[in-house]
């Protein structure tokens, strides 16, 4: 059998009174991409924030590669360098160019010198198209630009996956095509990945599983397909159409892209 | 008084004791200085431990921050200079001269430190409001994305919310740097320090033109104070960044 690259086993987490996440298990095979939807509030964003350990869970473990990071004097920073990072609202460093952005964390986490860190973040920023971008502030940037420079960002870390906290949520419209072209670049590269989103249309193009979280709990999961065809529970049903009437559109982006590849 | 002086006549008058106007002044920007930067220093400490210390340093700066900003200055002035003898026990602080306009200088001497730290014990409290509500306004966002790519607590803080809040800090901090000065003038009622007020003191009893006097001192203050905030907007601006 093969060794998952992450395995999250039976994870439990609380804030206070409230139970966010419910024994949360489930494995990501390298070079393999998860979808992870759900209603607000539902527990998706802790969850990747118990991942990457910015909120250790209070029950459960997580294994990257087979070592528990869980564990009690597991080195966190070093931890955290192999996985990356995606936010929903990018949080890029204001008082950063897009280049000292993505090189920050190889200078100060990875100690590479100036120039060699250059060199690996222009390389990040060439995998999302924004090396004309470099000498940019975020506050220059539009949103879709900012996503991309967040993801070079954790690209440059060269992370053994990526966690995307709905990456395209709070971008207009016209934006979303740009950033998903980008995330369906990587998987198609074989980039493990993680993905909190709401984009169906990215999820059947890429993921091998899709996972429904409900009130902290994995209430139903399976392939794009299963999900398009004969999803079994009636809270799954009712979410997707509600999903199609607020996304629905979006599904058009992607073939838009796609035609424009064949171009 | 036998003839009565119009009012050109009365600053002519007081500003003979130019001399003590100027060494009065810069006893006082000297103390100010020092209160500013160190009690800078003192503040970025102070903030720090309070919005990203442990427990008890949290409680230990508040509970500080809060005695200094609950009682007045002139309280603590007084407060300070009377401590050793209340405690029943000395400082020897040395003493520092030199010469200005053929009169003696002092630079440091007793009085002149009690003022000087109560000050800056005081402007540290102050800048550790501003410099807190800079932090704050920073957002926890960048710092959760710096620990998601590896750094340290400790590195997040020195190099993504500590350039952001020191250039966001500085428009509330010309408050406290164009405060200041005012307070400093505090120093006065320790007695023995020879700052401005008690030079003009000295000048309005020598001249009996009080007026006058003091007219000369609030314009030496406007014209610094305005000098201080030109001087801190222009960093403002030079250090903003691009696009916000
Ligand atoms: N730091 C916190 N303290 C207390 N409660 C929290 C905290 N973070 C999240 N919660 C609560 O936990 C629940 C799950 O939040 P979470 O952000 O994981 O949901 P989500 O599925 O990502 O939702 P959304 O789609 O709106 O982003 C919510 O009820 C939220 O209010
Ligand atoms: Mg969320």
């Amino acid at each position: 059998m093969v060794e998952p690259l992450l395995r999250v086993s039976d994870v439990s987490k609380s804030y206070d009174e409230l139970q966010v996440l419910k024994d949360v298990s489930f494995d990501l095979l390298e070079r393999d991409v998860k979808v992870i939807f759900g209603p607000s509030g539902s527990g998706k964003s802790t969850l990747l924030r118990c991942i990457n350990m910015l909120n250790p869970p209070d029950k459960g473990k997580i294994f990257l590669r087979g070592n528990n990071i869980t564990a009690p004097k597991v080195d966190l920073n070093t931890i955290r360098t192999r996985i990356g990072m995606v936010f929903q609202h990018f949080n890029l460093f204001a008082h950063l160019k897009a280049i000292d952005n993505v090189s920050i964390g190889l200078r100060r986490v990875k100690g590479l010198k100036k120039q060699e860190a250059y060199e690996k973040a222009f390389k990040a920023l060439d995998r999302v198209k924004l090396t004309e971008w470099a000498d940019h502030y975020p506050a220059q940037l539009s949103g879709g630009q900012q996503q991309r420079v967040g993801i070079a960002r954790a690209l440059a870390m060269e992370p053994d996956l990526i966690l995307f906290d709905e990456p395209t949520s709070a971008l207009d419209p016209e934006l979303i095509g740009e950033v998903l072209q980008v995330m369906l670049d990587l998987a198609k590269a074989g980039t493990t990945m993680l993905v909190v989103t709401h984009e169906m249309g990215f999820a059947r193009a890429v993921a091998s599983e899709l996972l429904f979280i409900d009130k902290g709990i994995i209430i139903e999961r399976g392939t794009p397909e299963h999900f398009s065809v004969s999803p079994t529970s009636d809270r799954v049903k009712q979410f997707l159409q509600q999903l199609d009437v607020l996304y629905g559109s979006h599904e058009k982006l992607l073939d838009i892209l796609d035609e424009e590849e064949k171009i | 008084m036998i003839f009565q002086a119009n009012p050109f006549e009365q600053l002519l008058a007081v500003l003979a004791y130019w001399d003590r106007f100027l060494t009065g002044f810069l006893l006082t920007m000297w103390m100010y200085v020092w209160a500013l930067f160190l009690g800078f220093l003192l503040g970025l400490l102070l903030a720090l431990s309070r919005q990203y210390g442990h427990f008890f340093i949290q409680k230990i700066a508040i509970i500080y921050i809060e005695i200094i900003r609950g009682t007045p200055l002139i309280a603590q002035l007084f407060f300070i200079s009377f401590l050793p003898n209340a405690l029943n026990f000395s400082i020897d602080i040395m003493i520092i001269e030199t010469n200005l306009f053929n009169r003696s200088f002092r630079l440091l001497d007793y009085p002149i430190f009690v003022g000087i730290l109560t000050l800056i014990l005081n402007s540290g409290a102050y800048q550790a409001e501003y410099l807190r509500g800079s932090f704050v306004s920073v957002g926890t966002g960048q710092l959760e994305a710096a620990r998601a790519i590896g750094m340290s607590r400790f590195s997040s803080i020195r190099h993504i919310v500590l350039p952001q809040a020191l250039r966001r800090v500085i428009p509330s901090w010309s408050n406290e740097a164009a405060y200041l000065p005012k307070y400093t003038v505090l120093v006065y009622f320790i007695g023995g320090v020879e700052e401005l007020f008690s030079q003009a003191d000295y000048i309005q009893h020598r001249t009996s033109f009080p007026f006058a006097t003091y007219i000369i001192v609030a314009i030496l203050f406007l014209i610094t104070i305005t000098l201080i905030s030109k001087l801190l907007d222009t960093i403002h601006k030079r250090t903003s960044i691009p696009g916000l």
